[in-house]
C-alpha cells in the first residue's frame, strides 16, 4: 500500500495523536488522584471499588472482544478464579495477601493459556464452549474439598488488612488495565489486531501471524479479571462459588464495554461510569424492577446504538476522533 | 449398584429426554431459521409454566386445557415479539452476537417481571392424576430376602412424555410434509435462496418465532407435570439444555436435536443417581465442550463449514 505522502497530512495525524494522548493521559491522572481521594474525604467507598472494578473489567473484555472480536460469555471465569486464588492463597498456603493478587494474576493467566484452543473456535460457538467453562470451573470448585475452596459455602477471609488498601489496591490495577489499553491502541500488537478482526485473511497475507496476536490479546485480557477479582475478594473478605462465577458478572461486563463502544479506549471507561451511576440511581429509585430496566437498557442499547456510545458519537461527528482516543 | 435405582435413572432419562428434545426443537427453529442465539429461551418455558401455575391455582384449570391455551397464545406472543425486536438486529455490524445479547436483555426482563409477580420462590404446583404413581415392575426380593423393590412412575410423567411424543410426531409431519415446515427447513439451509423462489422471508421468520415460542411454552406446561414446581430462577439452566442439546445434535438440524435430547436425559438422570449433583450437572457441560470441539457439526450434523 502507498502511503500518503504529503508532508502536511503526515504533521496533522502527528498533531491529532499527541492532543488524543495528552487528553487521554490527562484523564487518567484526574481519575488517579479523584478516586484517590474519595477516602481522605470519607467518599462512597464500596460504590468506588465497584466502579473502577468495573471499569477494570470492561476494559480487559474490551481487549480480547474490541480487538479481535471474540466475545467470551464465560469472562466471569478469570475474575471467580482469581478470587479463589487469592483466597486459598491467603486462607489455605498463609501467602501475604500483597502476594496472593500478582499470584491471582499469574493464575488466571495460566488458566487462560489452559483454555488458549478455544480460540479456534469461531462467533457463537466461541461463546457457549467459553459460557460452558466457567459453568464446569463454578462446579469444580463446589466439588473440591472444603479445606481447600470450602465447597458450596465458600471461604471467609474475613478482615485480612485495612479496607483502604484492598481499595488502593484496585486503583492501581485499574490505572494498569486504562494504561494497558492504550498502549495497545497505539502499538504494532493493537494495530494487527484490528486488522485480523477486519480481515483475518487479508492480515494473514501481509505477515501477521494472527494466532500469535490473539492469543497475546488473550492474555491481556485474562490478567485483568483475575487481578480485579482477587482484589474484590480481599475487599469483602468472604468469596462463594455462585457469586465468584455469577453469570451477571460477565453480562454487566459486556454491557457496560459495549454500551460505551468496544473497540476504543474511551469506550468501556465512560460506558461503565455512566451506566453504574444509572444502575445505583435506578436501584434506589426502583429496588424491584432493577433488573428489569437494567435488561430495558441492554436491549435498547442493542437495537438503538450497537457501536455505543462512543461508536456511535465518532461515526456521527467524525472530528471528534481527533480527540478521542 | 442398584438395578432398581438404574430403571428408574433409565425411565427418568426417556422422560426428561424427550422434554429436553423438545426444548432443542423450539430453538434450534430459532437459531437455524433465524440465527437467533435466544437466551431468553429458558424464561420463554418458565412462561409457560407460570401460566399453567395461574390457570391451575386461581381458577382451577387442568394443565392439559392449559396446554392449547399457552400454545396459542404464545404463538401470538412470539409472531408480534419478532416484528418488535428482530428486524432491527440486521443494523448490527454482527447479528449474532447482538442477538445474544439482546435476547440476554430480555431474559433478565422476564425473570424480573416474575420474581416481582410471584417473588423469588419456588411454587409447587399441586396437581397429580389417580392414581398418582403407575406400578411397572417389580424386581422380587430386590432390598434382599422378601422384601420387594418397585418401580413406581408418576402418572403426570407418563401422560407428559405421551403428550410430548405425540408433539414431536406432529413436529416432524410439519417440518417434512407441509409447505411451511418444508419453507423452515429450505431456510435453515439458506436465507437468501429462500428468498429468490419467492418467500416472504419476514412472514416465514415470524411465523418460525410464534412457532418457537409456542413449543417452549408447551414445554413449560409439560415441565409442570414433570417436575411439580417451578422456580422463577430456574429459566437458565433450561436455556443451556437447550444449548447443549441442539450442539450435540447439530445446529438446524431437526431430528438430530429429538436423539440428542434423549441421550442428553439420558446421560443427565442415570449420572443423577450415580453421581454427586454438582458432578453430574458438570458432565453435562463438559459432553458439550468435547462435541463442539471433536464433531463441531454435532453428533447427527452434516459437514457444514463455520
Amino acid at each position: 500500500m502507498q502511503r500518503s505522502s504529503s508532508p502536511e497530512i503526515e504533521i496533522d495525524t502527528r498533531r491529532a495523536d499527541t492532543v488524543r494522548r495528552t487528553l487521554w493521559y490527562g484523564l487518567v491522572v484526574v481519575i488517579l488522584i479523584w478516586c484517590a481521594v474519595i477516602p481522605v474525604f470519607d467518599g462512597n467507598l464500596s460504590l468506588y471499588f465497584a466502579m473502577m472494578m468495573w471499569v477494570t473489567l470492561a476494559t480487559g473484555l474490551n481487549f480480547i472482544a474490541g480487538f479481535t472480536g471474540y466475545m467470551p460469555f464465560g469472562y466471569v471465569a478469570f475474575y471467580g478464579i482469581g478470587a479463589y486464588a487469592t483466597g486459598i492463597a491467603v486462607k489455605v498456603l498463609g501467602m501475604s495477601v500483597y502476594l496472593a493478587i500478582p499470584f491471582a494474576g499469574v493464575v488466571g493467566v495460566l488458566f487462560g493459556l489452559l483454555i488458549a484452543p478455544t480460540l479456534r473456535l469461531s462467533g457463537i460457538y466461541f461463546a457457549i464452549v467459553s459460557l460452558s467453562l466457567a459453568i464446569i470451573c463454578q462446579r469444580a470448585i463446589a466439588l473440591m474439598p472444603e479445606e481447600v475452596t470450602g465447597g458450596s459455602l465458600g471461604l471467609n477471609l474475613g478482615v485480612v488488612t485495612v479496607r483502604e488498601h484492598g481499595y488502593y489496591a484496585m486503583l492501581l490495577i485499574l490505572v494498569a488495565a486504562l494504561l494497558t489499553a492504550s498502549w495497545l491502541a497505539r502499538s504494532r500488537l493493537g494495530k494487527a489486531l484490528k486488522a485480523i478482526r477486519d480481515d483475518a485473511e487479508a492480515a494473514e497475507a501481509l505477515g501477521v501471524n494472527v494466532t500469535r496476536s490473539r492469543l497475546y490479546a488473550w492474555l491481556l485480557a485474562t490478567l485483568f479479571p483475575a487481578l480485579a477479582g482477587g482484589t474484590q475478594a480481599w475487599f469483602t473478605g468472604a468469596l462463594d462459588p455462585q457469586t465468584a462465577f455469577d453469570v451477571l458478572v460477565t453480562a454487566k461486563t459486556v454491557i457496560y464495554a459495549m454500551a460505551g463502544g468496544l473497540g476504543t479506549v474511551l469506550g468501556p471507561l465512560v460506558g461503565t461510569v455512566v451506566l453504574v451511576w444509572v444502575d445505583e440511581l435506578i436501584w434506589r429509585a426502583f429496588p424491584v424492577l432493577n433488573n428489569f430496566l437494567l435488561g430495558a437498557i441492554i436491549a435498547a442499547l442493542i437495537l438503538f446504538a450497537p457501536r455505543g456510545l462512543i461508536g456511535s458519537l465518532t461515526r456521527r461527528y467524525p472530528r471528534l476522533r481527533r480527540y478521542i482516543m | 449398584m442398584n438395578s432398581v435405582l438404574l430403571i428408574n435413572g433409565l425411565i427418568g432419562g426417556v422422560v426428561f429426554g424427550a422434554i429436553y428434545a423438545l426444548i432443542g426443537s423450539s430453538l434450534n427453529v430459532l437459531v437455524g431459521v433465524l440465527r437467533i442465539i435466544n437466551f431468553a429461551h429458558g424464561e420463554f418455558i418458565l412462561a409457560g409454566g407460570f401460566l399453567t401455575y395461574v390457570l391451575l391455582t386461581y381458577f382451577g384449570i387442568n394443565p392439559l386445557v392449559a396446554l392449547p391455551f399457552a400454545a396459542v397464545l404464545f404463538f401470538a406472543v412470539g409472531y408480534v415479539l419478532y416484528y418488535l425486536l428482530i428486524p432491527r438486529l440486521a443494523h448490527s455490524d454482527e447479528p449474532e452476537t447482538a442477538s445474544f445479547l439482546l435476547m440476554f436483555g430480555v431474559s433478565l426482563m422476564i425473570v424480573s417481571v416474575l420474581t416481582w409477580i410471584f417473588e423469588a420462590d419456588v411454587r409447587p404446583i399441586n396437581f397429580s392424576f389417580d392414581p398418582i404413581n403407575v406400578l411397572l415392575y417389580t424386581v422380587e426380593n430386590g432390598y434382599g430376602e422378601g422384601r420387594d423393590a418397585k418401580v413406581l412412575v408418576p402418572t403426570a410423567r407418563l401422560v407428559a412424555l405421551a403428550i410430548n411424543a405425540l408433539i414431536i410426531v406432529a413436529l416432524t409431519w410439519f417440518f417434512y410434509r407441509t409447505l411451511p415446515g418444508k419453507a423452515m427447513r429450505a431456510a435453515i439451509m439458506n436465507r437468501e435462496a429462500v428468498q429468490i423462489v419467492g418467500i416472504d422471508i419476514h412472514r416465514l421468520s415470524a411465523t418460525a418465532f410464534g412457532l418457537a415460542a409456542s413449543l417452549a411454552a408447551v414445554t413449560g406446561v409439560l415441565l409442570t407435570l414433570v417436575v411439580p414446581s417451578i422456580d422463577p430462577n430456574g429459566g437458565a439452566d433450561l436455556t443451556l439444555i437447550g444449548f447443549i442439546v441442539i450442539a450435540l445434535g447439530g445446529l438446524g438440524h431437526p431430528v438430530g436435536a429429538l436423539a440428542a435430547g434423549i441421550i442428553f436425559g439420558l446421560v443427565e438422570q442415570v449420572s443423577n443417581v450415580m453421581l454427586p449433583q454438582a458432578a453430574a450437572q458438570m458432565l453435562g457441560f463438559m459432553i458439550l465442550v468435547a462435541v463442539i470441539f471433536f464433531k463441531p457439526s454435532g453428533l447427527f450434523g452434516l459437514e457444514r463449514g463455520r
